[in-house]
């Protein structure tokens, strides 16, 4: 038992986690109904970002934070107009195929540009610990945290109050009946893709004093980012932050009592279970599709 | 009287540098073409380009100095093996279209099976210089053939190191050391730690004090070094992938997770550059069992092995500028050295006169690149304790070479291992 606060710390902090990789592609899919398969790229280019800028610049990541938050959204805008966009109005099939390529395009471009090797942001902080009790927090997993909680309150609060954001969720139950409304669609789609991809780049340079960076880096979050947005319900953003905290408690307490090995077989079988009991997830309604609620 | 002295010594030197250059400048008749199959694109690129460039360095060395292959230049034609499938495809193609009766490669473990099994249908001999997979040799394959020893070897000098060197400098006999067990999942992963777990409790009556596997791309390891903190090792036996490695290593510092040792082997997690660039002299302390590295003395190899190991050296600075020897160059030049030894004795590339040739091949440690013997086995292993392994110790944020005592400048610091802030 006296290991219990621990492993509750490290819960939260690695729900955080998730749930920041998790909100962007909700947003995506609820407005959109795009499954973005290239998620983790997005995140893998906001690591390299941070590291970049902190191996030739000295950039602490917090700073590369604040200074390319345009950089990134204009990034998923371009991303949008270049890749998305003659794609919006296709089947689901073909939508899946570009994110898919989009994937891997990025993965192989990055491998080209900066090899397979590893690379660590490592910050003079980077050993700090906040200590609570007996349990240890690490300082920028706090702070990733904080960040995550905090946009999904922002995107929760955006999609609900703002104009805007009733003009997106307008769109996303009826794309057709929003155009006859004066939506302009495309550029919904196109602030929601480079809004999602801006998440997942805030996500990506939090992340890189955490973890190391590598070409494939996404797919070791983007898959358990998956099951927190299916569990949550598709679209949903407080669903999307509490799934990543009960995957995590299931990973975390999972490996502790029974064993590493067998985490990733405990969330899954979560994951089946929920969806067999509420098909739609724990916050999503059947056919309503909505967002934001 | 003293003229015909001088006579005989002028006579002598004039012999032995006509020896030497009917070697280095031998006349080669013809070419000799094998197939070399390494992952040129794609995730294992990074150490297939290593791996490629180290035979093409042996290669020439072997054609400008030691007389080719039977007596012929060697010549390569090379194959992409992006996967196992490719890899497969590849080394058909190598044995059918290009004709070769000798492919070498494909340094992975995930690849080199596929690749095996497609020589072997086409009975090409498959040369594997890399891969440690212990599944390779264990299918009755006459055709399959390894340089390098396989995850069982690597256990096995792990558990010499812990035996023969770390118990007495803590202090402890070995069947008073608490070991605990750490591990990815991959075959090779298991393999090593399987193979050492049996040899610790079976031949040293070492403590165990847990077992753990895990994926390593997992995004949390602290609830294994809690369970860890409770168990209390005195020696981590820890083989790590990649990105694991340096993960665990910040959260067990977070955790002040305090253990006497850790000890990896393999190029991977530990044994990777990367781990010392994540961490400068954070990565100070932990061992990782690899090819000889800087302080290795080669003076301690015999005459022949010193010979080839110089050149080796000399022609890799020429190449890369660089004083230190990649662990591909290292396992690819010396298995190309042991298949050029191979075919010369065997005069042929018949796989039964090429297969006995190998098996009566009987070289002692220290004959070889990296300080290796040579003694195959009925399955087409080399042996372990011939192919000679090296402990190497982060000390100062670089790799050296500390175990075997006698082939190395450097010695073990740290032991036991003091606080995470006083391994300076």
């Amino acid at each position: 038992m006296h290991a219990l606060p621990q492993l509750i710390v490290s819960t939260i902090l690695l729900g955080g986690i998730y749930a920041l990789i998790a909100v962007g592609l909700t947003l995506i899919f609820g407005v959109m109904r795009v499954v973005n398969f290239a998620h983790g790229e997005f995140l893998m280019l906001g690591m390299y970002l941070a590291f970049w800028a902190f191996a030739l610049l000295r950039l602490d990541p917090y700073v590369t934070l604040v200074l390319s938050l345009p950089l990134i959204f204009g990034f998923g805008w371009l991303s949008y107009r270049m890749v998305m966009r003659p794609v919006i109005h296709a089947s689901h099939n073909v939508q899946i195929f570009t994110t898919v390529g989009l994937s891997i395009a990025l993965q192989n471009v990055a491998l080209v540009l900066w090899s397979a090797d590893s690379q660590f942001v490592r910050t003079g902080y980077y050993t700090v610990v906040v200590r609570l009790g007996t349990a240890v927090l690490n300082l920028a997993q706090l702070i990733a945290f904080a960040v995550a909680v905090l946009t999904t309150a922002a995107l929760f609060a955006f999609m609900r109050w703002s104009y805007t954001g009733k003009v997106m969720r307008a769109t996303a139950q009826d794309r057709a009946v929003a155009s006859l409304m004066g939506i302009d669609t495309g550029r919904v789609f196109a602030l929601t893709w480079a809004v999602g991809v801006t998440c997942v780049g805030v996500a990506g340079v939090l992340l890189a004093p955490i973890y190391p960076v590598y070409p494939t880096v996404g797919l070791q979050f983007v898959l358990i980012a998956y099951v927190a947005v299916v569990l949550g319900g598709l679209g949903d953003m407080a669903g999307a932050l509490l799934a990543s905290l009960i995957v995590a408690a299931v990973e975390v307490i999972g490996s502790y009592v029974i064993g590493t090995a067998w985490k990733e077989v405990l969330y899954l079988l979560l994951f089946i279970g929920i969806l067999v009991v509420r098909p739609a997830g724990l916050f999503g309604q059947r056919g309503a599709e909505a967002i934001g609620t | 009287m003293r003229h015909v002295k001088w006579a005989v010594v002028v006579c002598g030197v004039v012999a032995v540098a006509l020896g030497v250059g009917a070697v280095q400048g031998q006349q080669l008749s013809g070419e000799y073409k094998i197939g070399v199959l390494e992952p040129l694109t794609g995730n294992l690129a990074v150490q297939g380009k290593l791996h490629l460039e180290g035979y093409e360095i042996m290669r020439d060395l072997i054609n400008e100095r030691f007389g080719g292959v039977m007596g012929k230049k060697l010549v390569f034609v090379t194959g992409d093996a992006v996967d196992p499938t490719v890899a497969a495809s590849e080394a058909t193609r190598l044995a059918t279209r290009e004709g070769v009766k000798i492919i070498t490669g494909t340094f992975a473990s995930t690849l080199c099976g596929a690749a095996s099994e497609a020589a072997s249908r086409q009975n090409a001999i498959y040369w594997e210089t890399s891969c440690v997979d212990p599944r390779l040799t264990r299918r009755g394959l006459k055709n399959v053939f390894r340089t390098e020893i396989d995850g069982t070897g690597f256990g096995w000098y792990n558990i010499e190191f812990i035996a023969k060197h770390l118990a007495h400098r803590l202090g402890k006999k070995p069947n008073e050391l608490r070991v605990a067990f750490l591990s990815e999942d991959s075959s090779y992963g298991q393999s090593v730690t399987e193979a050492a777990r049996q040899r610790a409790k079976q031949e040293f009556g070492m403590q165990e004090v847990g077992a753990e596997f895990y994926t390593f791309t997992t995004n949390d390891l602290t609830p294994i070094i809690l369970k860890l903190k409770n168990a209390n090792p005195d020696v981590l036996h820890h083989i790590a992938r990649d990105q694991d490695a340096i993960l665990f290593w910040r959260q067990a510092r977070e955790q002040n997770f305090q253990v006497k040792a850790v000890v990896h082997a393999g190029a991977t997690g530990y044994g990777n550059p990367g781990f010392g660039k994540a961490f400068g002299n954070d990565a100070n302390g932990p061992f990782a069992l690899l090819e000889p590295g800087p302080g290795f003395i080669i003076a301690g190899m015999r005459p022949e092995g010193q010979r080839i190991e110089r050149a080796f050296r000399e022609a890799v600075k020429a190449k890369t500028g660089s004083d230190v020897l990649a662990g591909g160059h290292q396992l690819a030049g010396g298995g190309l050295w042991i298949l050029k030894l191979a075919l010369d004795a065997a005069k042929t590339d018949d796989l039964d006169k090429f297969r006995a040739a190998v098996l009566a091949m009987d070289l002692p440690v220290g004959s070889s690149i990296n300080g290796w013997g040579v003694k195959f086995d009925e399955t087409g292993q080399n042996s372990n304790p011939r192919v000679q392994h090296y402990m190497l110790q982060w000390q100062n944020g670089s790799l050296v070479t500390v175990w075997p005592e006698e082939f190395t400048t450097n010695r073990a610091k740290w032991i036991p291992l003091g606080a995470w802030d006083q391994r300076k």
